[in-house]
């Protein structure tokens, strides 16, 4: 087999492919590896590029040590996983995940007007453009508006969720519903259904998987905002730790969040695509 | 033996039926805003009546309104002016008392074979009755029917729970036919249903939708560009063609020719054999300027 980097019609083995793809982390994994030992070197209590061993620790005392907040002294008597719904990492997820299920919740309100948009024109006249306009403003400019109007607790953060992927949505899903051939919904009103059988018992069932695919690709604008939210204004939560732990160049603590939080983020990706096959096999990705 | 031409044995327009209209159209006009004021003009004065039983078959060149006219009698486009009526009353919204058979995303992708045939039955149950046990004793009765109507469009009992990306585009068609039959409708349209077919699947389909009107009598609007296809199947032909002013802007399309054909109630088999058929066909081009051609006849009908 010859290696052809350039060649379109190229069809390298299984092994050419495994190998190419994890390339790249391991040469990142490397040369992260030779700085870390290069700057201990040079000076033992470097905090930049912390090594495997102090990041062994920050993962063990981000999974089996209670929030300083939490700290009564007895959690060193527990075993492990009596000690890890204390943990730092599990009460900063449960904050971070509760706003972010939330926030995901209330893309379904956002799904049916995106739905309602499209295909009643009164509700589209009504709606559209207020949804046009709103999808213009930079969701953050409002933030210090949401924190006079709502405080600075869980509503604020969530409404700035809401307000930053939305719209976005809102358009997307009606897009996708306006791309439903006419035909469909003729052939629907003469098959005897009704405007709401038509809308959700057609349409809304034909362009369900796409907008899965929609909100999949939300995922990382509605964790930024979410992020955003919790740096500036929190008292829990994985971004609010991070922006902690910079403060105190804590970058054996920061480093296993940002992996742990990329590990959420896939692992929510993977459900919703699990899921999107699973209810729907009929579908096929143009 | 050179064809016997026929055109001085079949009645003139305008036709005359003994049956009762089944889609009336009196001075009907369409008409599409084009932008900075303009109008395109569609149908003016357009007066055509397709009585009840007839297999009327609508022919004309591209873009001269045959799908239009299809989709007025369906409710989809409604007339700038005029009164268009199906059965007497005038038709206001989607008309429920037709099928619909598009040439295209002619069934919902997201259900199965029997699902889509299904659907329409369970419409009228209603959402809440589905899961009572009258809902149940009806959804098996439609069940039944369903796969009845399946083995009539020769298809295997199967075939009912594939999706219909399972199946081929003939498949699919006598599906969307069977789909549309399920809800017993007064006239049936099909909208350039077989123009995406291979020849012998075309074929095929011809035959099972000739005897499916011949045995139930259902009144069928037959939208379609290929002669042949229009002079096998019809019992009524009806050539459309755009007019055009001086300027080459189209002013409405006219019935070029309305044409009874009497030898409708044969056998498919019997009527390709006609030497009649071919006189139709250049009757048809004749009458349609020449706008459009013959479409290639298929392989499976000049056997």
């Amino acid at each position: 087999m010859t290696f052809k980097p350039f060649e379109i019609e190229a069809r390298p083995n299984k092994l050419t492919w495994m190998t190419l793809s994890w390339l790249l982390f391991a040469v990142g994994i490397g040369l992260y590896l030779q700085e870390s030992i290069k700057r201990h070197r040079e000076n033992p209590d470097d905090r930049v590029i912390p090594t495997v061993t102090q990041l062994a620790q920050g993962v063990q005392n981000a999974f089996l040590n209670p929030a300083e907040e939490d700290d009564d002294g007895s959690a060193a008597t527990l075993k492990w996983w009596q000690r890890l719904p204390h943990s730092m990492i599990w009460k900063d997820t449960a904050a971070s995940s509760r706003r972010f299920l939330i926030s995901l919740a209330l893309m379904i309100p956002a799904v049916l007007l995106g739905l309602h948009i499209a295909m009643f024109p009164y509700i589209g006249a009504l709606f559209m453009r207020f949804v046009l306009f709103f999808d213009k403003i930079i969701a953050l400019s409002v933030l210090p508006i949401l924190f006079i109007a709502f405080g600075i607790d869980e509503l604020s953060k969530v409404m700035l969720m809401v307000i930053g992927v939305a719209p976005t949505i809102i358009l997307d899903t009606c897009n996708l519903a306006k791309s439903v051939p006419r035909e469909q919904v003729v052939k629907g009103f003469t098959l005897g259904a009704g405007n709401a059988q038509v809308a959700y018992g057609i349409v809304l069932k034909q362009i369900m998987p796409r907008i899965i695919a929609s909100i999949r690709l939300n995922l990382k604008p509605l964790m930024l905002f979410l992020f955003a939210g919790e740096m500036i204004a929190s008292t829990d939560g994985l971004a609010y730790r991070i922006a902690i732990m910079r403060r105190h160049m804590g970058m054996d603590i920061i480093i296993p969040y940002v992996l742990w939080v990329a590990l959420l983020l896939f692992l929510v990706d993977a459900s919703l695509r699990f899921l999107n096959k699973r209810w729907h096999p009929w579908f096929k990705e143009d | 033996m050179s064809a016997q031409p026929i055109a001085a044995a079949l009645p003139e327009f305008p036709v005359k039926a003994a049956s009762k209209p089944a889609v009336e159209m009196a001075a009907l006009a369409l008409r599409f805003p084009v932008g900075r004021g303009q109008t395109r003009t569609i149908f003016e004065n357009l007066n055509l009546t397709i009585y009840h039983g007839e297999f009327v078959c609508i022919l004309g060149e591209t873009g001269c309104g045959k799908s239009t006219l299809l989709r007025m009698v369906l409710g989809e486009d409604r007339p700038t002016e005029g009164a268009l009526s199906i059965f007497g009353q005038p038709v206001n919204g989607i008309n429920r008392a037709c099928g619909y058979v598009p040439q295209k995303y002619s069934l919902f992708p997201d259900r199965t074979v029997m699902q889509n045939l299904a659907f329409g039955p369970e419409c009228t149950l209603g959402p809440f009755k589905r899961w009572t046990h009258r809902g149940r004793s009806f959804r098996g009765e439609v069940r039944t029917e369903a796969l009845a109507r399946l083995k009539q469009m020769g298809l295997q009992a199967t075939d009912a729970a594939k999706y219909p990306h399972q199946l081929s585009g003939g498949m699919q068609q006598r599906v969307a036919i069977a789909q549309a039959l399920m809800m017993k409708p007064a006239i049936l349209l099909m909208d350039e249903a077989f123009s995406a077919l291979d020849p012998n699947t075309r074929a095929g389909m011809q035959s099972l939708v000739h005897e499916l009107w011949r045995e139930t009598r259902t009144t069928i609007i037959f939208v379609t560009h290929n002669t042949h296809e229009a002079a096998y199947l019809a019992s009524r032909l009806i050539v459309l063609a755009q007019r055009r002013n001086e300027t080459g802007a189209p002013v409405g399309a006219e019935v070029m020719l309305d044409q009874i054909v009497p030898f409708a109630e044969e056998t498919l088999a019997a009527r390709r054999r006609r030497p009649e058929v071919a006189d139709l066909v250049q009757r048809i081009e004749r009458h349609s300027h020449g706008a459009f051609s013959a479409a290639e006849e298929p392989e499976a009908e000049s056997r």
